[in-house]
């Protein structure tokens, strides 16, 4: 028979990058609406941008392991085609945030 | 440029792993695996001489740019294209992780892995052409300087 799952870390990386693409997309959002959140984000790291990505890159490393340990350390058990729509629905939506902010607001 | 080249390091490996994805076997699998890990390392080189050159360099860009003819190159183009490619480079990070599946006996693992190769594809040529109208944003706001 044909296996149809997929390892804990596929499922939750999975879940993780769908996640931490849409806090990126509303990341950008609130930093261009606040020039406070901006500054700071800035005083961070010396730079907006790199607080920014090191921001959705832990937010992406920590919910990834994070959803890994749910059910005493087995991970979640998603079917893979609901994985690949919220990859799919997350991504397409940060990209459509991002793009329309800027077409819009900016 | 040479984020540019390993920008199109990364696209080509998800091309070459969408391709071998889609005839995967037990004699492919360990090929995928390297060349989905290859991406993910092309991506990574990018981010981060792309981010260095961005964050060093592109003010100078930046203002030129912005006196220029083609102010919108970044207003909207740089600054869509530095926070989609956070998008990309987490697609990139996570294909070795899907593909570490055993494709051949896993239809549905298959299919995620061709959906994030097909997602790399488009955003990567997506970022690409930014940064083109973002070099001509430059080009011409130096030409109309001249004339």
């Amino acid at each position: 028979m044909e296996n149809r799952t997929v390892s804990k870390y596929t499922a939750s990386f999975g879940l993780a990058l769908a996640l931490s693409s849409l806090l990126n997309a509303l990341l950008v959002v609130v930093k261009e609406k606040s020039p406070v959140v901006q500054a700071e984000m800035k005083s961070l790291t010396g730079h907006h941008w790199v607080t920014h990505a090191a921001i959705v890159l832990v937010l992406f490393v920590a919910f990834g392991f994070l959803l890994a340990q749910f059910k005493r350390g087995q991970g979640l058990t998603l079917p893979v085609n609901r994985l690949i729509q919220t990859i799919l629905a997350g991504v397409v939506a940060a990209g459509a945030i991002i793009v329309g902010f800027y077409l819009i607001a900016g | 440029m040479t984020h540019v080249l390993f920008g199109v390091g990364c696209v080509l490996a998800a091309v070459w792993v969408f391709v071998d994805a889609l005839n995967a076997c037990e004699s492919n699998l360990k090929r995928i695996q390297w060349v989905s890990r290859a991406s993910a390392v092309f991506m990574w080189l990018s981010f981060l001489v792309g981010g260095y050159w961005y964050v060093v360099f592109y003010p100078a860009d930046k203002a030129i740019i912005l006196k220029g003819p083609w102010p919108f190159a970044h207003e909207y183009f740089m600054e869509t294209k530095e926070h989609l490619v956070i998008l990309l480079l987490l697609l990139a990070t996570y294909l070795p992780i899907a593909a570490s599946n055993p494709l051949a006996a896993n239809r549905e693992a298959r299919r995620l892995v061709l959906w994030l190769a097909a997602l790399i594809l488009l955003l990567g040529l997506i970022i690409e052409g930014h940064g083109a109208i973002i070099a001509m944003g430059v080009k011409v706001a130096l030409l109309a300087k001249q004339i």
